[in-house]
């Protein structure tokens, strides 16, 4: 039976967030729509944090919410801790200025 | 039943507290408008670092705002205290909010010749007022008249999975069966979710201005150089599991609900009567975004917290509700509303939203907040360009 602390918000979103304290070496069921998948977690994954729960690949999009929150800045399978270390913002980036990439990114 | 007790306004406003506001129109006056709020109780202090040395757009958002709190429906009266000719001028001030009905003064400290004399007319003119104030009576008032203001604060990840929700449920509560007014704002906080936004808009030149203003914001925030990442999401966010501003945003614009969206107005300008719900464009600046939707004129806010926050306005009540069990525990003399039951207890959402709709109702008709009653407030201008 999937785990209510782990919700995934639409059942397109490739990031579950934990509302409980989710530990390494665990097996994990969510909830994605009206399926089940069961995820072998890799990290330790805090209350409030995110976790993969399917492989997803360096430059791919992070989806919650069934939108875009940014790209994946390295390989992240399922199972791992989706945070700041491996994801970054196509928003106000100042850092780019001058590149063509600097375009604002939307929907 | 969709009255409340409020005090009623020769501007034909009603206001759900019936403050004396002391402003200072320059850093110059704070010092003597804060003594003289030490000394006459109840009197409410603005203090600010502006009002001269800056450009007309920063000059006119300054004064707009002033003028808000001065002439706020829950401000009874207002003595204004300039120091001397400055850019905003301090008699224009407390003759526009004598033009609303209200009781109003203006004191100069270069006129009065010096803060002493300046500090005895302030506290004559305020403790005057007070008195005044006090033997009004609150009257039956019809619920439309109420504009309901929403921000988030220290928002973490369960903010858009639980109490922005139940806050949506009672702003649109509000809205749909009371016939009032709703207002919302952190525009960088629409980053991600501007589309969607802005095709809840009730024509095409209310779609276009948001995004118009959501592209702006990312113009201005790309022109300093720097990645908004050093800036957005907040520490405290990241804390709390928010990764970037784009996840930051889609959290945040929960607490708008899906209703339509009739106007989006500049920082600190009058929220509009009509029912409905309306954007003020601000930043995600907590203290200053609230610090505008307060001279907007909402009667009172929701602050909805993931981590739990001091925020907090004294003219215009905040309330601040949580569904994060974690922060009800952190600040628990900061949180009005605990509705964490609905995210890790058997409560639903409809049960946290009826939970902060009747704290509102109480407010509304008087109960104080928590940060009325731990006398905290916080005031901040929101500043477009340098100083001068």
């Amino acid at each position: 039976m999937a785990d209510r602390y782990l919700e995934v918000v639409e059942p397109e979103d490739n990031v579950a967030t934990a509302l409980r304290d989710v530990e390494a070496g665990e097996t994990v069921t969510v909830a994605v729509g009206d399926q089940e998948r069961t995820i072998e977690m890799l990290d330790d994954v805090n209350f409030g944090h995110k976790l993969a729960i399917e492989d997803i690949a360096d430059g791919e999009t992070i989806t919650k919410y069934g939108k875009s929150i940014g790209n994946a800045t390295e390989d992240i399978p399922a199972g791992t801790f989706v945070h700041v270390h491996n994801v970054e913002s196509n928003y106000g980036r100042g850092d780019l200025a001058g590149d063509e990439e600097v375009e604002a990114v939307s929907e | 039943m969709s009255e409340f007790l409020g005090y009623e306004r020769d501007d034909g406003s009603i206001g759900i507290r019936n403050h004396t506001v002391i402003v200072s129109t320059a850093p110059y006056a704070n010092d003597t408008v804060k003594r003289a709020a030490d000394i006459v109780d109840d009197a409410v202090p603005i203090t600010h670092p502006l009002g001269r040395c800056q450009t007309k757009p920063d000059v006119f958002q300054t004064y707009r705002t002033l003028l808000g709190y001065a002439t706020h429906p829950n401000t009874y009266g207002a003595v204004v205290v300039a120091h001397a000719g400055e850019i905003v001028d301090g008699d224009e001030l407390a003759g526009d909010v004598a033009e609303t009905g209200r009781p109003s003064a203006s004191i100069n400290i270069h006129e009065e010749k010096g803060v002493m004399n300046a500090l005895d007319a302030t506290v004559d003119a305020a403790r005057e007022m007070v008195q005044d104030a006090s033997a009004q009576r609150r009257v039956p008032a019809d619920m439309s008249n109420l504009t309901f203001g929403i921000n988030c604060a220290t928002s973490d990840t369960t903010s858009g999975l639980c109490q922005h929700k139940a806050t949506a449920g009672a702003v649109w509560r509000l809205i749909d069966e009371h016939g009032g007014r709703g207002c919302f704002a952190e525009t960088p906080e629409f980053f991600g979710g501007e589309t969607e936004l802005s095709e809840r808009a009730v024509n095409d030149e209310v779609r276009q201005e948001i995004l118009d203003r959501v592209g702006n914001w990312d113009k201005r925030l790309q022109a300093t150089g720097y990645d908004v990442r050093g800036a957005q999401p907040t520490p405290d966010n990241m804390d709390g599991g928010l990764t970037t501003i784009e996840e930051k945003s889609l959290g945040a614009l929960v607490k708008s609900g899906d209703g339509p969206i009739q106007d989006i107005v500049d920082y600190g300008a009058k929220i509009p009567d009509q029912s409905g719900m309306y954007i003020m464009d601000t930043p995600g600046h907590g203290a200053e975004s609230v610090t505008g939707i307060g001279a907007g004129g909402a009667h009172f806010m929701v602050i909805s917290t993931g981590q739990g926050h001091t925020l907090s306005n004294a003219v215009m009540p905040t309330l601040k509700i949580t569904g994060n069990p974690h922060s009800a525990e952190r600040v628990p003399e900061q949180t009005d509303v605990d509705v964490s039951e609905a995210l890790v207890g058997d409560e639903t959402i409809e049960w946290a939203t009826d939970e902060l709709w009747d704290e509102v109702i109480d407010i509304v008709n008087g109960k104080v907040t928590l940060s009325e009653a731990m006398g905290e407030s916080q005031f901040a201008i929101h500043r477009i360009g340098p100083s001068t």
